[in-house]
């Protein structure tokens, strides 16, 4: 017993570490959106400067001047430690207004990348300066040793950890208390509700890095006496401390440093049991613990992280459709092998180590630059295959080349379990708990010396038929067959990934990246084509793995590390997350890639990539957030759409053609038949009645029409019968009941619907968009004229709609008015019984909007049951055979359109008459 | 022109300096333009009523004004200075405050808290605002999160006010309220206006209580301004604000 809380006591330094910079690390992210992962090197950082200052020097970081400067006599406490922290708040400041006011707009992803970049910057300049070297501080609490029975513990530890828990005592009180911290508090929740308040979110987020840099680099120096520490463990700080901040929801300051001494309790409890019982792993359960507790929280109350940051986002970048995928690539695979022959030894390896380290790239493009999913983990999963094929081979008697094969499918299994927290959390969150567990799996296996040999896991020579194809040893390596072999996949890899990009299947993932709820509306399963996804990366991060384990011939935990993880997945976005070309470029620029062996020979460098990579990282992240191959790409679309504007592809509605002539079946409206069905349907928020009981009838074959104040509840009716809100009472369509059925069955069961802001995937072009929901929404259905193609239907609706011209250019650059058609012709090519269409006059002229009206006729007439809502007046009143007028979440009129005209009540509904003349006397 | 209007003409010919003047104002936002060559002059202590159907533009016209969103052409002036276009800051320092359409609270803030962190130097304070409010103030302890749906609304207005505004922007004040606790809280509008003499301007879908308490209105459809005139003779004319509505017959 006594042991178990002597334990738990000394994990309360570490805790407090993690406290404070989880305190850091929620200050950041309250007032900017950033997840700082670079909390920890400003500890480091702020650590040295006062150790130097201490010793009487002081540091200058800067490349090209000497390390320190002398001030002549060392100084005392407490001048030291406020100047240090003094540095830590002016760091601060500079990286917010360099770096992180820049990046306002920028997807948050963006800015965790940038912080990752300053946070290897800098754990780089100071390896660089210093080396590896331990920091030595004299001790600043009493170390005395406190005894209670047969307790004792150091003292120090104990003052630390009250020390960080009276700071974050003090900070609550301070942000509860003064004007600036209440302004903090309002900028946090509503950056609108701050503009409108005369707050200045900007100044508030400057200030707050400010105090964030300065308790980070408290924590950094109280911990330095305590704990030798040395650059790559103050990294390695972050994940606990994000940990500790998911607890406190990035939000509650004195949870977040609870949670943090909790998390460093329990870190050492679990080394105690470790240690004590010979069945648990010997090493990696303590950094189990960051990982169960945030899965523990996120999971069970899936609610999401707070959204911070501006009101308007820019997009992750283009993902541009591969055009001439073979040709290219056998023009870059003959180029290759070229190279391969002609290169040198050290340049020849760093080629191979390219082609490989391209794979595990082209993962994170499926995963994260195609379907949006974070994910710092690919690097450890390619891992769990390197670490696998070697006993795979020998124990299992597996041969090349089904050896590596199968410990991909190993590590498939492994990436889709890591893809299942993506089904109830996404972003940054998705992104801390990938680390998590990359840490956790890299401590209880790769670092395992139960499972791993101290040096290595030995990995057996790669042979087809008893023909070495290996990279071999000696005067024979790196042999040009293995290089070869690993283009060979590579090539193979590229290739699927750019056909991927142009299937069904991409467009799906692109459509789930650009916005999960429009995607569900289409017809896509998303949760199923997450974990695809997941699963088809996870493969090729495996093949990747394998192949960098038959490299290195012995495997170590260096090569697939966590913090190694998130270098790559930096180096990729820098490159360019979202297309082939980027993944490609980014195994050259990896580290141990071609780039790298380039810049050690010629400037022996090799610590210094790193440092200048960051740099580069953290510049192309502010100025392009599609990595280094945007312009490229921007350049041919400006070069395209100019292509096909002069083959006449027009930028507007062309409201002159005439709807074209009368489709075989000329429907009429048949009163007798009930197309759509809603009886007493209810949809409550809380306290909030948003519809209340309505009941209508749609007739097959009828054009009706929802109108009502703003407010009165048609979108919420909308959303209703399509399955996006939850309801009480029936919706019918056809006979069949739908309720209970999530939007994409509805989808297949004849429902199609539009949405009033246009949820176009603004990356892919007019037809990708409409083919998304193509192939889910007919699968199930049998239709008699099932004979038409896929191609031919989609034709039949760009030409009902005008949009024949424009279907190759890209959603994002149309005009509102085109955007609006495409919007329903998305809805439209799945041949839906009834079609939902919210607001589709928005942003049309009046003469646009009368063109609109035929349009919808002709729709009509060719078999679809219409029900539109919408605000303008003249076009609701001259298309629709029947309107319901709702006010207040009621229907309060029926009838057609004269009769809605001439009725007082809708009259007083829409000029807010009612009750007027009762209460003001 | 009966007497109360002349009155009201020449009261409005009294202060030469207009204090909000658009000239050519267009708004929108990415390639949809919503609002189109909008002109408007406001004297001090003016109210403008701002109808229409929704979709018009009247919100975007709003936000535009405050600078959350940038301008697609034309000129604001505020007692004369111009205003940069899409600028919230400069647009709040130079008085234009606004109380959005959503009330955009701080929910986790007490209700004093809401208005002391607005407050701005020389602005009234939180005791004239419960005199303005008083059902706010057995409320001042209570999370802004936790009031009604009318108590919320006063809020907003209130912490608007504490600002000391040249220039006040009401978006939908009536949202989602009960039609009796509209009935009370139009008229704090003109009490505003006379009391402070800023320049208020309110987006409104309860008309015939929205020209009770307004000098000017405007009904502004499709982003063009239909009717436009003086409160009382829009009022007095019901049909032709039926047609701007739905149409004609």
């Amino acid at each position: 017993m006594t042991q178990h809380l002597q334990f738990l006591l000394l994990g309360l330094g570490n805790g407090a570490v993690f406290g404070a910079l989880a305190l850091a690390v929620v200050l950041t992210y309250r007032s900017s959106g950033v997840l700082n992962f670079a909390t920890g090197s400003i500890a480091l950082y702020t650590a040295y400067v006062y150790a130097e200052l201490r010793q009487g020097r002081v540091l200058i970081l800067i490349p090209g001047f000497p390390v320190t400067g002398d001030i002549g006599s060392p100084m005392s406490f407490w001048p030291a430690l406020v100047i240090s922290l003094a540095f830590a708040a002016v760091l601060g400041l500079l990286l917010y207004v360099l770096v992180f006011r820049p990046l306002r707009t920028a997807p948050p992803v963006a800015r965790a990348v940038a912080a990752l970049g300053i946070s290897l910057l800098m754990t780089g300049l100071i390896a660089e300066r210093f080396g590896t070297e331990a920091v030595n501080v004299n001790a600043i609490f009493p170390t005395k040793t406190w005894t209670a029975g047969s307790l004792s513990i150091s003292s120090d530890r104990i003052y630390f950890a009250l020390t960080i828990l009276g700071v974050a005592i003090v900070l609550t009180v301070l942000f509860r208390v003064t004007k600036f911290g209440l302004a903090t508090r309002a900028a946090a929740e509503t950056e609108r509700g701050a503009y409108v308040s005369g707050i200045s979110p900007d100044r508030i987020a400057a200030y707050n890095w400010m105090l964030s840099s300065a308790v980070a680099g408290l924590a950094g120096i109280l911990i330095a006496p305590i704990v030798p520490l040395v650059p790559v463990a103050y990294t390695l700080f972050i994940v606990p401390a994000l940990a500790a901040a998911v607890l406190a929801r990035f939000n509650i300051i004195v949870v977040a440093v609870v949670a943090g001494l909790g998390i460093g309790m329990l870190q050492s409890e679990m080394q105690l049991l470790s240690s004590t019982h010979t069945a648990l792993p010997s090493s990696g359960l303590p950094e189990l613990i960051p990982l169960v507790l945030i899965l523990l929280v996120l999971v069970v109350r899936a609610r999401p992280l707070p959204a911070r940051g501006a009101i308007i986002l820019q997009t992750l970048g283009r993902a541009p459709r591969p055009r001439r995928i073979l040709p290219t690539a056998v023009v870059m695979f003959v180029i290759a092998v070229v190279a391969i022959m002609l290169l040198s030894e050290r340049y020849r390896v760093g080629l191979t180590t390219s082609f490989i380290m391209g794979i595990i790239a082209l993962s994170c493009v499926v995963v994260t630059g195609y379907a949006g999913q974070v994910s710092l983990a690919q690097l450890t999963i390619a891992g769990v295959a390197g670490f696998s094929v070697g006993p795979i081979s020998t124990n299992l008697h597996i041969a090349f080349p089904f050896a590596p094969i199968v410990a991909a499918l190993f590590a498939t299994v492994i990436g889709v379990v890591v893809g299942l927290p993506a089904l109830r959390i996404r972003g940054l969150t998705l992104a801390v708990v990938t680390l998590a567990l990359a840490y956790a799996l890299e401590a209880l296996w790769f670092r395992n010396l139960d499972f791993v040999g101290a040096s290595g896991v030995a990995v057996p020579d790669p042979a087809i038929f008893g023909w070495s194809i290996g990279i071999g040893s000696g005067h024979a390596y790196p042999r040009v067959r293995f290089a070869i072999m690993c283009l060979v996949v590579m090539t193979a890899v590229a290739i699927f990934v750019a056909y991927l990009r142009r299937s069904q299947l991409g467009s799906q993932l692109l459509a789930i990246r650009a916005n999960e709820r429009s995607a569900a509306a289409a017809g896509v399963s998303v949760a199923k084509m997450k974990i695809f996804a997941f699963a088809i990366g996870a493969f090729m991060a495996g093949l990747g793995g394998a192949l960098l384990a038959y490299e290195q011939r012995s495997v170590t935990y260096d090569s697939f590390s966590a913090i190694n993880g998130l270098v790559l997945f930096g180096t990729v976005y820098l490159a360019g997350i979202t297309s082939v070309s980027g993944g490609a470029f980014a195994g050259i620029s990896a580290t141990g890639g071609l780039i790298y062996i380039f810049v050690d020979q010629v400037w022996s460098a090799s610590g210094w990539y790193s440092v200048v990579a960051s740099l580069l990282l953290v510049f192309t992240v502010i100025l392009n957030p599609e990595g280094i191959v945007g312009p490229a790409h921007a350049a041919l679309a400006k070069r395209r759409a100019a292509t096909d504007r002069g083959r006449g592809a027009a930028d507007a509605i062309d409201t002159s053609e005439p709807a074209p002539t009368q489709p075989a079946e000329a429907a009429v409206i048949d009163p007798t038949r009930t197309e759509l069905e809603l009886r007493d349907v209810s949809v409550r928020y809380g306290g909030v009645v948003a519809v209340d009981g309505v009941t209508l009838t749609v007739p097959k074959g009828a054009i009706v029409g929802l109108i009502g104040p703003n407010g009165a509840g048609k979108t919420t009716l909308i959303d209703a019968i399509s399955g996006f809100a939850p309801y009480t009472g029936s919706v019918t369509l056809s006979g069949e009941p739908l309720d209970g059925r999530p939007p994409h069955e509805r989808i297949r069961v004849g429902l199609g619907r539009t949405f009033q802001a246009i949820e176009l995937y603004g990356d892919l072009s007019v037809t990708e968009n409409v083919k998304v929901g193509l192939t889910s929404a007919l699968r199930g259905k049998t239709r008699h004229d099932d004979s038409r193609s896929e191609f031919d239907r989609i034709e039949e609706v760009f030409e009902l709609l005008g949009l024949t011209d424009v279907r190759n250019r890209p959603a994002g650059e149309l005009s509102q008015g085109q955007r609006q058609l495409v919007s329903i012709a998305r809805a439209l090519v799945g041949r839906p019984d009834v079609l939902l269409l919210d607001e589709p006059a928005g942003g049309l002229d009046t003469v646009e909007s009368h063109w609109l009206g035929s349009r919808l006729r002709t729709i009509r007439d060719s078999g679809t049951t219409i029900v539109l809502v919408d605000h303008d007046m003249g076009l609701v009143l001259g298309l629709c055979d029947q309107i319901h007028v709702l006010n207040f979440g009621k229907v309060i009129a029926s009838g057609t359109p004269a009769e809605i005209r001439s009725n007082r009540t809708v009259t007083e509904a829409y000029l807010g008459d009612a009750h007027a003349e009762e209460v003001s006397s | 022109m009966t007497a109360a209007a002349a009155q009201e003409q020449t009261h409005a010919d009294d202060s030469t300096a207009p204090v909000l003047q658009c000239t050519r104002l267009s708004a929108g936002y990415g390639s949809v333009r919503v609002v189109r060559d909008f002109d408007l002059s406001l004297a001090e202590g003016q109210v403008l009523a701002v109808l229409g159907p929704n979709g018009a533009g009247k919100s975007t016209l709003m936000s535009t004004l405050a600078g959350l969103i940038p301008r697609l052409g034309g000129e604001v002036h505020v007692s004369g200075e111009a205003l940069p276009s899409g600028r919230a800051a400069a647009a709040n320092k130079a008085g234009v405050v606004l109380v959005p359409d959503d009330r955009a609270l701080f929910t986790a803030l007490t209700v004093r808290e809401n208005l002391t962190v607005a407050r701005k130097a020389g602005g009234p304070g939180v005791d004239e605002m419960m005199d303005l409010f008083p059902a706010l103030t057995k409320r001042l302890k209570v999370s802004a999160g936790a009031l009604s749906g009318g108590e919320q609304q006063m809020l907003a207005v209130a912490r608007g006010l504490v600002q000391r505004p040249k220039v006040l922007l009401i978006d939908e004040m009536s949202m989602g309220l009960a039609p009796v606790i509209v009935a009370d809280l139009l008229p704090i509008v003109r009490r505003i206006a006379d009391e402070t003499r800023a320049v208020v301007v309110i987006v409104e879908q309860h008309v015939k209580l929205a020209l009770a308490v307004a000098d000017q209105a405007m009904v502004i459809v499709h982003g063009d301004i239909q009717l436009s005139g003086l409160a009382s003779e829009l009022a007095a004319s019901p049909d032709r604000l039926e047609a701007a509505y739905l149409g004609e017959h």
